[in-house]
């Protein structure tokens, strides 16, 4: 036994992160650690790592009271820590960067020879001695900047490297580069703590498992022993028979269309038409230009070329048909349209960054659910409280929106819900309004199993309503699983969309890495 | 940086003051729990177990070695007549703003009396005002303040002393020759005064001397100074006396008459002193420095408000004075104590 | 705690997180009950006065009307340095305005209206090149100052007050008023702020923009159009309290206020601002425009040093911070 962390409490004001957590840690194994958002992963594993210090439990290390001091003192003892939002300084290079903090010195003087000769051997153990050359880490992906990082916990002589969500922004490559270092690690007698929403991943890469479930262990077990219906069921406390619900729709008239659309630097060309009551995926990998086709159709970056055309739609409430400033505004829009345009005509977004970008997190969710349509509810320039907690009331029986309390706070900072229940607020503040056009860039990521179903049904049934989505996804099952047709995105230029019909996670991938045209 | 709010001079200072024990004059007062018992003032105003009274002394700023010495000589006011004297002022001598608020800050603490010496003629007569309506008596020190209800103003006669440099001039010259007058700044008004005291007492004194030139201005600094005088000198190449009405002024012109070998030979009388002036003066290089007495200036300030609350009748107009320095004089202790002052003795 | 009572302990903790939140906001209140509690101790007859009380009531209004503008700024993200410069040049303004033989109310609404002017040029200026505020303000309080000195002639400004003084008389006309009219000015518009800032609108999209400057814009907010106005507005009250200068000091000093903007950032970080943005009140930066003037006034009235007042109210500032970090730090997980 490697670690042993028995009984584990902790609790933050109002809410009770952990009550009672048992994890074991076989030495060279991979350990996944799994749960709805908000089960406590990030909790467990800050308090391995030293930044808290648990209420009440017992920690031992190698059989010795494992109680670090701090985030330097657990790294002492040999914890590693990979974060989700990774801590490299862009400007350096990778040398620099895996031997930040504890550089050698002969003399005083940066050693850079032992840097190199470090950091070489570091990188050669994951099977990536040439990211060695790198002089700015900035210029790499986001693959390689994780090995990067791992290469850095190795340099620690870590004993238990904690992964938190890895994959989650790295493309198909990359995660199998992350694979084999994991192997590596593991070959080493390195134990790993692997976090994941993937299951599949889970399965493929982990030995052991638990899961987390409300602040409690509910399960342990062996990998091989398990099937990913079976996690489900631990991580929800109940079975879901279909990962996938299927809503009914049809497609009706085109709605948006693209043609020729660049941005300043990607898309270079993009050409599209989407139609009433259509999903329609974009896939692609992580830097094609997927994210930057969504904010150039929103009006947060510019267009540079082409045409975004969106159709009037009839029905609308007259009400908000003042607020489109001009007849032009639902015709081309070759300069770009700002967002409160493209809200006004319909269009509207949900980011793919929502701590940075899609919520203002130390905002009350009731501000953040109504930001974009606050004159709304507004008499005089008078924001209606009363109007913003009816509208959150309506919104959180919809889409199920749950608080760690008995009641839903419409004056707690949106920063205190759990990742899901986040995202639907930021899917609330869309649905608030009159739009037509959905623009979904990762609307799952992050979140657990539970609410991503809830958000796939709720997919459907808006396209049901007669909405058009657009549904960017780095994660193929999902894509295949809800939309009626997808296409892919390479290095900036769109191709043509095809029926979920005559796609398979291979064709995708192909397409996506450039592999062959269709 | 933090609000500059003006303060009362420190406890600890006054307490210093009031503990420092027998004073060169042997009459200071003992400590604040027994007032001095040979107090001259109003017996009946300080009953026994009141503390010394404080008396509020405004300066324009606390930077400059001007305002040291009347800081001093209000101190020595203070110990004779047994009163705390509290010293505060702006950092910066344009900030009104802030000598307002300390000001006010003294209205607020109750002290006894307040002299000040006012940045501005106008912007401080409201807070007087205030002052005099809760019963705290105001003499104004060093520049007026355009408001009859302060109980008096002291400072220097500046005709008076403008009068003196022509007269030391005009001696010089045995009452002839040409003449050029450097003015200082347009606006200032103190030194407009010493510049027509100076006129019109040539005019009528020595009524043979001719003035050359009187409409050039030294500007602000000794920079501005230094070049007019060079242009006057040039301009006027036969001169016999020359006189400037402040320290910057008086300073360039020097710098002009060394530059052009002609320190020494025309007469040069100054207004002001600093190190290099006198060093000048020692060398024969100018004639005479007219010098105030900022010590005199504290001093009869905190007087006239001491006498002013006994209820003795005081002036409406102090003059603290301009004397006259020379070669011969300047070793003379009284000129001594002008140029040199002992400050150490009244500010510890 | 005991688990099983999950719901009762929930509640009870919805209580003390509310509490907690309470504590915050009371936190420049109590501090300021505080230091006025410390100085009537020390000196209760004077401190407590009522000539002492006005007084420190109209050394308020100048750096408490500036902390109103500058709290809308703070919320937003931003900073304006140039505020100390525009009240310098505003009152120059109307000392101008004033000798140039103009009625007291044009004056006035000359004054007010550059504060405005400058405010809105700083916002152009900071959204039209995308430069950083503190680097835009940094640059027009140079610009202000200068431009008020070249107003001045680099002197003083001479003008019949005709009247105008009255607004900062401590014994105010009519008598009923109890303390000048400017503090009444500076109350009001502090109450106006307060609703303007939590109730309208502009008020939580001034939030949203400091809060999530990409959340503003994902929502639609004309994220530009707001900042100007923000701008404008810390103008708008920079020209009051210029003109409030002018009345005070009843010439137009070109060298007023020099170093104002800091002690205006101060009391709104005592009272709450974050200059990360996102946070802060109007009423803290009222509570820490006053804490800083009682202080400053208590310190004066005791005899206490002048640096001593300085290190003070850096050390409560850098509680302020402090107190709101540990508290921040606490409740995230």
């Amino acid at each position: 036994m490697l670690l042993a962390m028995h009984g584990i409490r902790k609790r933050f004001g109002a809410v009770c992160a952990l009550s009672g957590v048992d994890l074991r840690v076989l030495p060279g194994e991979v350990h996944a650690l799994i749960g709805e958002n908000g089960a406590g992963k990030s909790t467990l594993m800050k308090i391995l790592a030293g930044v808290l210090s648990p209420d009440d439990g017992d920690m031992r290390l190698a059989g010795a009271p494992y109680h670090p001091t701090g985030p330097r003192g657990a790294q002492a003892l040999g914890i590693a820590m990979i974060h989700q939002e990774l801590n490299l300084a862009d400007d350096l290079g990778v040398v620099e960067n895996i031997v930040l903090g504890r550089e050698p010195r002969r003399l005083g003087w940066f050693d850079r020879k032992a840097a190199v000769q470090r950091a070489r051997v570091a990188l050669a153990r994951l099977g990536r001695e040439e990211l060695v050359d790198n002089k700015r880490i900035g210029d790499l992906g986001p693959g390689p900047r994780q090995l990067v990082e791992v290469a850095r916990a190795l340099t620690l002589d870590a004993r238990i490297v904690v992964m938190d969500e890895p994959t989650s922004s790295l493309s198909q490559e990359d995660t199998e580069h992350l694979f084999a270092a994991i192997t590596r690690l593991k070959q080493a007698g390195v134990s790993v703590i692997y976090i994941s929403h993937f299951l599949e991943e889970v399965l493929r890469i982990a030995d052991r498992y638990t899961v987390l479930r409300d602040g409690r262990s509910v399960h342990t077990g062996a990998v091989a022993q398990t099937s990913e219906p079976m996690l489900v069921r631990h991580m929800v406390g109940r079975a879901i028979d279909e990962v996938f619900p299927r809503v009914e729709h049809t497609p009706g008239p085109p709605l948006l269309s693209l043609s020729n659309v660049a941005g300043t630097r990607l898309p270079v060309n993009a050409s599209l038409t989407l139609y009433r009551g259509e999903i329609l995926g974009l896939f692609g990998l992580i830097g094609a230009g997927r994210s930057e086709l969504l904010r150039v159709l929103y009006g947060l970056d510019p267009v540079r070329n082409g045409d975004v055309r969106v159709a009037h739609v009839a029905g609308r409430d007259a009400e908000r048909a003042h607020d489109v400033p001009s007849p032009r505004a639902t015709g081309t829009g070759v300069h770009g349209r700002a967002p409160w345009v493209r809200l006004a005509q319909g269009v509207g977004l949900l980011s793919e960054n929502r701590k940075d970008e899609g919520l203002a997190l130390t905002m009350t969710i009731a501000d953040n659910l109504t930001l974009s349509h606050l004159s709304h509810g507004a008499r005089f320039g008078f924001v209606s409280r009363a109007w913003q907690r009816e509208r959150l009331r309506r919104w959180a029986d919809v889409l199920a929106i749950r608080t760690g309390g008995p009641a839903l706070d419409a004056n707690a900072p949106v920063g205190t819900l759990s990742g899901g229940n986040q995202q639907k607020v930021a899917l609330a503040r869309l649905l608030d309004m009159d739009i037509h056009v959905l623009l979904l860039d990762e609307p799952t990521r992050g979140i657990d199993v539970g609410s991503k179903t809830e958000i796939y049904r709720l997919i459907g049934e808006l396209a049901a309503n007669g909405k058009a989505i657009l549904f960017v996804s780095s994660y193929v099952p999902e894509l295949l699983g809800v939309c009626d047709r997808i296409a892919v995105m390479h290095r900036g230029t769109l191709l043509p969309a095809a029926p979920v019909a005559d796609l398979s996670e291979a064709t995708l991938m192909t397409q996506a890495t450039g592999g062959a045209k269709t | 940086m933090t609000t500059r709010m003006g303060l009362l001079a420190s406890a600890v200072l006054c307490m210093a003051i009031g503990c420092s024990g027998p004073g060169a004059d042997g009459r200071t007062g003992t400590g604040k729990q027994a007032p001095p018992s040979d107090q001259p003032q109003s017996p009946e105003r300080s009953p026994a177990k009141e503390p010394p009274r404080t008396i509020a002394v405004i300066p324009k700023g606390t930077t400059h070695e001007f305002w040291k010495s009347v800081h001093a000589g209000a101190n020595k006011a203070g110990r004779e007549a047994g009163v705390t004297i509290a010293w505060k002022g702006p950092v910066r001598e344009d900030d009104r703003a802030e000598q307002i608020k300390v000001v006010e800050n003294f209205i607020a603490a109750r002290v006894a009396g307040i002299v000040l010496a006012p940045l501005d003629d106008k912007a401080l007569v409201p807070v007087v005002k205030d002052a005099i309506g809760e019963g705290i008596p105001v003499v104004i020190i060093d520049s007026d303040l355009s408001f009859a209800g302060r109980v008096s103003f002291v400072a220097t006669d500046n005709h008076a002393g403008g009068a003196a440099a022509a007269q030391r001039l005009g001696t010089l010259l045995g009452g002839k020759g040409k003449v050029a007058m450097m003015r200082y700044q347009e606006g200032s008004a103190s030194t407009m005064k010493r510049e027509q005291g100076f006129l019109d007492a040539l005019q009528k004194k020595f009524p043979e001397i001719e003035v050359v030139s009187s409409n050039q201005y030294g500007g602000a600094t000794t920079e501005t100074a230094y070049k007019t005088a060079e242009n006057l000198l040039v301009r006027f190449g036969e001169l016999d006396g020359i006189f400037c009405p402040n320290e910057s002024t008086t300073f360039g012109m020097l710098r002009a008459l060394q530059d052009a070998k002609r320190a020494g030979t025309v007469r040069f009388v100054g207004f002001d002193a600093s190190s290099k002036l006198v060093e000048a003066l020692g060398q024969g290089q100018i004639h005479g420095l007219a010098v105030q007495n900022p010590f005199a200036m504290g001093n009869l300030g905190v007087k006239a408000l001491v006498d002013h609350l006994a209820g003795s009748p005081v002036d409406k107009r102090i003059d603290t004075g301009v004397e006259m320095i020379t070669a011969d004089n300047m070793g003379q202790p009284p000129m001594q104590a002008l140029l040199s002052p002992d400050l150490d003795k009244w500010l510890k | 705690m005991a688990a099983g009572k999950r719901t009762q302990d929930s509640r009870l903790t919805t209580v003390s997180d509310r509490l907690v939140r309470m504590l915050k906001w009371l936190g420049p209140f109590l501090a300021l009950a505080l230091v006025i509690a410390l100085f009537a101790g020390l000196a209760p007859d004077r401190f407590l006065s009522t000539y002492n009380l006005k007084t420190v009531a109209t050394q308020t209004v100048i750096v408490g009307l500036g902390a109103l503008g500058m709290t809308f700024v703070v919320i937003s993200g931003g900073i304006d340095l140039s505020v100390g410069s525009l009240i310098a040049l505003c009152s120059v303004i109307t000392a101008v305005a004033l000798r140039a033989g103009h009625g007291p109310m044009t004056a006035v609404l000359l004054g007010v209206s550059s504060g405005v002017l400058a405010g809105a040029v700083n916002g152009l200026l900071i959204t039209g090149l995308r430069i950083v505020p503190f680097i835009v303000t940094l640059g027009t309080m140079g610009i202000a100052r200068g431009l008020a000195k070249y107003l001045a002639d680099e002197q003083k400004v001479d003008a019949d007050a005709l009247g105008l003084s009255g607004l900062m008389a401590k014994s105010p006309d009519p008598a009923w008023l109890l303390v000048a009219p400017g503090v009444w000015l500076l109350l009001g518009l502090a109450v106006i702020s307060a609703v303007v800032l939590k109730r309208t609108v502009f008020g939580v999209h001034t939030f949203a923009i400091g809060s999530n400057e990409a959340t503003a814009h994902l929502c639609g907010i004309r994220v530009n159009r707001t900042k100007v106005l923000i701008y404008a507005l810390a103008g708008l009250f920079a020209g009051l309290a210029g003109v409030l200068q002018y009345c005070r000091l009843t010439v137009g000093d070109p060298t007023t206020a020099l170093g104002k903007e800091l002690d205006i950032i101060a009391a709104v970080v005592i009272g709450g601002g974050s200059l990360a943005g996102g946070s802060g009140g109007v009423l803290g930066s009222l509570i820490g425009a006053f804490l800083m003037a009682f202080l400053a006034n208590g310190c004066t009235l005791t005899g206490v040093p002048n640096y001593v007042q300085e290190i003070i109210i850096g050390a409560i500032i850098v509680a302020a911070v402090a107190i709101d970090a540990l508290r921040q730090h606490r409740d995230s997980p």
